[in-house]
């Protein structure tokens, strides 16, 4: 059973049972500081391993992360960047992929 | 013709992550697309007994906090530093500080101050004292680190190894 908040990448890999909540990434449980949405996440996460009747069942969370979905456009979403800012994230990319290689190396997963 | 006047908008639909993700990367240069895992078939076998009655583990994409390893949030950026290579497992009857700084979540819209939202083991062991199921002893953490080849052939079947030691039926995956 997965609870997690990126439908397609779930999907596409074909997964048992499948809870999705259409939350930013980093929020599967439920939303910040509400142990209510917190509680029925987790609660109807029971129910979906319960009652699946079978592979690639997928329940969407009727919880809304906000009023609007406008949120939904930002995440790594070239028509809301500045070429500058499109720049910028290119040279931190590199930086972080430079950091994971060593990392990967120190451990004997890449060479 | 339809009255289509009550519709939500078209781009309030879950997110198209791997088709932003990849015209994201060929925008900044990298024309070598990442490949998700992709099955035709997906495994399935029913709970052999109600939840009530089984073992359930909780298995976790975040990092145990990590105090030389640099900023890990709340609202940290994005720190590979932070990653972990190996499985590992904790006592699910004590509290983690676990972490998701190495791992890309949406900052712009959530900033990691609340880890229930990615790691509920507080909140699975009060469902567990309500006897909705019984809690694995331990939780397991699952590396991230770029190599799917690790992650099959190495890191998922020590987890199945350490689900099996405990006696787990059941598994609640928690990927962020």
């Amino acid at each position: 059973m997965v609870m997690g908040a990126a439908k397609d990448i779930v999907e596409h890999a074909g997964v048992p049972r499948f809870l999705f909540s259409d939350f930013p990434l980093g929020n599967s449980g439920g939303r910040p500081h509400e142990p209510d949405t917190q509680r029925f996440t987790l609660d109807l996460a029971l129910k979906v391993f319960e009652s699946a009747p079978g592979p690639r069942t997928t329940v969407q969370s009727p919880l809304r992360w906000a009023e609007d979905g406008d949120w939904k456009l930002d995440y790594n979403n070239l028509a809301r960047m500045s070429p500058q800012e499109v720049a910028e994230r290119r040279a931190e990319f590199d930086k972080v992929k430079q950091v994971a290689l060593k990392q990967r190396q120190a451990v004997g997963l890449s060479s | 013709m339809a009255d289509s006047h009550h519709f939500a908008p078209e781009y309030d639909a879950p997110i198209e992550y791997m088709r932003r993700t990849r015209e994201y990367y060929l925008a900044l240069g990298y024309d070598n697309p990442y490949r998700w895992a992709h099955y035709v078939d997906a495994p399935f076998r029913p709970l052999g007994k109600p939840l009530k009655a089984s073992t359930l583990v909780l298995i976790t994409t975040a990092a145990l906090y990590q105090p030389d390893k640099g900023d890990q949030g709340p609202g940290a950026p994005y720190n590979a530093a932070a990653k972990f290579y190996t499985v590992y497992s904790g006592d699910t009857s004590i509290d983690h500080d676990t972490r998701i700084s190495h791992i890309g979540y949406d900052r712009k819209h959530t900033t990691a101050t609340d880890s229930n939202t990615w790691f509920p083991l507080p909140l699975m062991r009060e469902f567990a004292r309500e006897g909705r199921f019984t809690l694995a002893k331990r939780f397991h953490g699952a590396p991230t680190n770029r190599s799917q080849r690790v992650t099959l052939e190495t890191d998922a079947p020590e987890i199945l190894a350490r689900c099996r030691q405990d006696q787990v039926d059941a598994a609640l995956l928690v990927p962020t």
